[in-house]
């Protein structure tokens, strides 16, 4: 068995090893992602589709598409999330190379710390790409409040991969992993979806950072709420 | 605060019966209680002067919903427990309490809308206090789905993480759904300064409803304790058996 990680942000910040792992293990993911491409291409992709179908689903009336853009934004971001992990779930089983990382490892955490920040990156591009095509279709003036928008996005998307990455590890493992994953990940990153489009709902419609502070809380809260709850659970995910 | 007082006592003496180890007491008792409390609701407490008869849901509503918390709290603490022991039985007492909180929210999303109806003119508002319940349904049915479709050894871990997770993740749903619009009443139990906005007929009712349904959570969890311990007990014979017959 391994021992329970409740050390893990006191060997975080100490150890220049655990960040050696980190880098690695992040860099390994992100070649993997950099050859084929075909996380991005599948998760941008998908994202494309569901703002595509929602633009049916609302009409043509341009007033109500600009006030419910955001939250069809961020959904298009969960569901293209929930793709990206089960693909990144299959490459890790495949030929056990997950059980190959795990047995390289002295701490555990690294692992997960690894996978988040590789979930975060993919969803930062796929959201940079999304975003401004759905200005454009839903005539939203971004550039006047980019960096508010760039914030909420970052905070968001942070406790998304949070999440995500240890639902994917956790389901991955499960019989029915394309089933386990979008039923325990939506409805607990749900406080995300919530505060996340109630935010740039208002950084679109004008408003400043310091507006919109109430949600942004909301937002670092759960991520290092969860941050923390993850480093200390994951060992007992990927335990043998 | 008073009242709050008579729910902590109501919640800690009512169990109390399950220190003595006889089950056909323990089924007196609560049948006991359960028709103790009918008589009081439909008879004893006076009935509301706006609301009318509808008012009466509440005695079941409310009870049905702090119930309801105290077993999805119970879940977190026997899954902290297990994460730490690693003893079967606080798995047991984790899936048993889950699978009985879930009934319980279900129960309490059946009686939420038949009281709505009449009183707010809808059957559903996306209001903190239901949507809150709404996604503690959801995410405890999925915590009963991954029991299903996860293999022996892992299952009890998996299942203990969903049931830490899922509750930590109750205060931030609540925070992050109160930026909207409240429509579900103000507590009348316990308001601010610590009065209630129940006459004194009507708490003793609700105290003794509260009663009947924190028996009748004790009392359905002992019984799925003891199924669940026997499953386990079952499953550990037949892998004997098929090591010995292999063997």
């Amino acid at each position: 068995m391994a021992t329970p990680s409740n050390s893990c942000i006191a060997r975080m910040s100490g150890s220049p090893r655990f960040l050696h792992q980190v880098l690695a293990l992040l860099a390994k993911d992100l070649k993997t992602a950099w050859r084929t491409r075909a996380m991005f291409t599948a998760m941008f992709v998908f994202a494309v589709v569901v703002v595509v179908v929602f633009n049916f689903a609302i009409g043509a009336d341009t007033e109500l598409m600009r006030q419910v853009a955001a939250g069809v934004i961020w959904i298009a971001l969960s569901f293209a999330s929930v793709l990206g992990l089960q693909r990144s779930g299959q490459l890790d089983s495949e030929e056990d190379s997950l059980q190959g990382v795990l047995l390289a490892l002295q701490d555990r955490s690294a692992l997960f710390v690894a996978k988040m920040l590789a979930q975060l990156l993919y969803l930062l591009v796929v959201g940079g790409c999304t975003v401004p095509l759905c200005g454009l279709w839903f005539r939203l003036d971004l550039l006047a409040c980019l960096g508010a928008l760039c914030v909420a996005l970052t905070l968001g998307l942070l406790g998304l991969s949070i999440v995500g990455t240890l639902f994917g590890m956790l389901a991955m493992q499960t019989r029915a992993c394309e089933v386990m994953l979008p039923m325990l990940f939506l409805p607990v990153s749900i406080p995300v979806t919530i505060a996340a489009v109630q935010a740039t709902t208002q950084v679109i419609d004008g408003k400043s950072l310091r507006e919109v502070a109430d949600y942004l809380v909301v937002l670092g809260v759960f991520d290092v709420v969860f941050f923390a709850l993850a480093l200390i659970v994951f060992d007992y995910i990927v335990e043998e | 605060m008073p009242t709050w007082w008579a729910v902590m006592l109501v919640v800690m003496v009512f169990p109390g019966i399950y220190a003595c180890r006889n089950r056909v007491f323990h089924a007196l008792v609560l049948g006991l209680t359960m028709h103790i409390a009918l008589l009081l609701v439909f008879l004893y407490a006076p009935t509301e002067q706006m609301q009318g008869m509808v008012q009466k849901i509440f005695y079941f509503h409310v009870a049905a919903a702090l119930t309801m918390f105290g077993a999805f709290l119970l879940v977190c603490v026997a899954s902290s427990m297990y994460l730490w022991k690693q003893a079967e039985w606080w798995d047991a007492i984790a899936c048993s309490a889950a699978e009985i909180g879930v009934v319980f929210c279900t129960l309490v999303l059946i009686t939420g809308p038949l009281w709505a109806r009449p009183i707010w003119g809808t059957w559903w508002s996306w209001d903190p206090t239901l949507t809150l319940t709404l996604v503690l349904w959801l995410i405890y049915v999925a915590y009963l789905l991954l029991r299903l479709e996860t293999s022996a050894p892992q299952r009890a871990r998996f299942a203990a993480i969903v049931g830490i997770i899922g509750f930590v993740d109750v205060p931030l749903i609540r925070w992050s759904v109160e930026k909207w619009r409240t429509l579900h009443p103000k507590p009348v139990l316990v308001q601010a300064g610590g009065t209630t906005g129940l006459t004194s007929a009507m708490l003793l009712t609700f105290l003794v409803c509260l009663g009947a349904f924190v028996l009748l959570f004790f009392y359905l969890l002992r019984e799925r304790v003891s199924l669940a311990q026997s499953q386990h007990a079952l499953a550990v014979v037949r892998q004997e058996i098929d090591e010995h017959c292999a063997g």
